[in-house]
């Protein structure tokens, strides 16, 4: 029996005058794959960063676990969107892969045999330990992608917030990310994703959160995205 | 040939010289890795301009005094980076404009208070620098400079390399992030304020920026970019200044242009990531294609 590991109530945020997030009360199960589904300007990425802590609520709260956001730090891993990197900087796969140990340690704690035991474990879980030494811009779009996911993987985190993941990605690539996704699930861990292609979540994911300021369904994919339930709550999808 | 190289040195003045730009070289060479890498090229450039109106406002009120004229420029540095960071945060204005736009006004300001000076020779001094006018002062400030930003970099590291790289990661994990952006500018201000009298306002920046380009056209990993490209900033000094001593050329700009062809060599020959291996490679494409294409 599975228990919820992100429990968001009356959930508001607020840019200015106008609400990005309105009143979003759900919870999201642990190792469940959770795709937050819904048009542009919804609030997707908003609610995302809430639940990240990087955004001050209106009203309402998040909880992690037991904890507030911020006290759940090491809990939580960010996938960026990858028009956020740099491709060109200076700094191979698995110098990347150590950033994620760089926040516990901290500046002056030195590498311990457990820090560069989860690094290694982390690139080969995503297959990367051949490439460890490559620069980042060689690697293909999936395994750009892969080398984020070991970085946050080198965390030790349990949830993961993915911004827009297959966003970019070819073919290929997508399928490779959709399957590590897939595997994860069955390793108990958290994954909420802001998904654009409806399609592509329904193949993926076993939950959605279907937002639009306001949260207009939520539950398992199936019955969120079923056609009469789209019917009433977002029509403009069953148009695709 | 040992001789033509050492002769500058045998006067004290371009010994402090030399030691003023091996430091700076240090530092503006690390310092310069992070601007380019962040593409803050242009707003170090700003910064350098900047420092004009402290200059003129310290020496207005202070006459020609060393220490103030160099803690003049540092306030009139620093107050550009904090002013263009306020009003990027607080308007809808975005940093590049923010920079560009103050420190306009800054060098405009330092130009009108500099032609109210009763020297005007100051004013190319400053603009140009000028080695023999560099003192136990400079030196002094040189090294606390180059000590402080060495300093940083090895205990602030990681801090540094996550805010280069992947600024969000580093505040969604609990990182000082405005802080260590503007701890980054800080260190640039004081860099630039310690490079004035060698270097001037118009060409300190050209000790950050060239070293950190030709390292990067190198360079797949940061640790050895950062090294490149200091030592590529102490070389390039060095040898500008023996160039300058026996051409009779300003040394500021001859130490500028020797790291200039540096910069232009690497950027046509660097293997990977030059001109040259650039043509040569869609020249082999464009051959590939023809074959599979018969």
């Amino acid at each position: 029996m599975s228990h919820d590991i992100i429990r968001l109530q009356d959930v508001t945020v607020a840019y200015g005058r106008r609400l990005a997030v309105e009143g979003v009360t759900t919870q999201i199960h642990c190792g469940s794959l959770t795709a937050i589904l819904g048009p542009n300007g919804a609030g997707k990425s908003t609610l995302l960063r809430a639940i990240l802590g990087w955004m001050p609520l209106t009203r309402g709260e998040i909880r992690i676990g037991d904890s507030h956001p911020q006290h759940a730090l090491p809990r939580l891993a960010y996938l960026p969107q990858r028009l956020d990197i740099d491709w060109d900087f200076p700094i191979t796969v698995r110098g990347v892969v150590e950033q994620g140990r760089y926040p516990a340690l901290g500046n002056c704690r030195r590498f311990a045999a457990a820090d560069h035991a989860l690094v290694e474990r982390s690139l080969a879980e995503m297959k990367l330990t051949e490439l460890q030494d490559r620069q980042i811009r060689t690697l293909s779009g999936g395994q750009q992608q892969r080398v984020f996911l070991a970085r946050a993987l080198a965390q030790g985190a349990d949830i993961f917030l993915l911004d827009e993941p297959f966003a970019g990605l070819d073919a290929p690539a997508t399928a490779e990310l959709a399957a590590v996704l897939r595997s994860w699930e069955k390793q108990h861990r958290t994954v909420v994703a802001v998904i654009h292609d409806f399609a592509l979540a329904r193949r993926t994911f076993s939950h959605a959160l279907l937002l639009s300021t306001r949260l207009l369904a939520a539950g398992p994919i199936s019955e969120v995205l079923a056609p009469e339930q789209l019917k009433t709550t977002y029509p403009a999808a069953l148009d695709d | 040939m040992i001789d033509f190289l050492l002769e500058p040195f045998r006067y004290e003045f371009m010994q402090r010289g030399l030691l003023v730009a091996v430091l700076l070289g240090l530092s503006g060479g690390l310092l310069g890795c992070i601007l380019v890498l962040r593409r803050l090229a242009l707003m170090g450039d700003a910064l350098s301009h900047s420092l004009l109106p402290g200059i003129g406002v310290a020496y207005l009120l202070f006459g020609p005094s060393l220490p103030a004229l160099l803690l003049g420029a540092l306030l009139a540095g620093l107050l550009t980076a904090l002013g263009s960071g306020l009003v990027s945060r607080l308007t809808r204005i975005k940093e590049d404009a923010a920079f560009g736009s103050i420190f306009l006004v800054f060098f405009a300001a330092g130009v009108v208070l500099v032609s109210k000076l009763p020297t005007r020779i100051d004013l190319m001094h400053f603009l140009f620098g000028n080695i023999l006018g560099v003192g136990r002062t400079d030196v002094a400030l040189a090294g606390a400079a180059a000590g402080l930003t060495l300093t940083v970099f090895v205990v602030f590291y990681r801090s540094i390399v996550l805010e280069t790289f992947d600024p969000i990661f580093h505040r969604a994990t609990g990182g000082w992030g405005g802080l260590t952006h503007l701890g980054i500018l800080a260190l640039c201000v004081v860099n630039l304020v310690a490079a004035l009298q060698a270097m001037g306002i118009v060409l300190s920046l050209g000790l950050f920026l060239l070293p950190a380009v030709t390292a990067y056209l190198w360079c797949d990993r940061l640790p050895t970019m950062l090294a490149v490209s200091a030592a590529t900033a102490v070389v390039g000094s060095v040898v500008g200044i023996i160039v300058s001593y026996h051409a009779g050329l300003p040394s500021g700009a001859t130490i500028v242009l020797s790291l200039g062809v540096c910069f232009l060599v690497s950027a046509l020959v660097s293997p990977r990531y030059g001109v040259i291996a650039r043509l040569l490679r869609t020249r082999r494409e464009g051959k590939a294609v023809r074959h599979t294409a018969e």
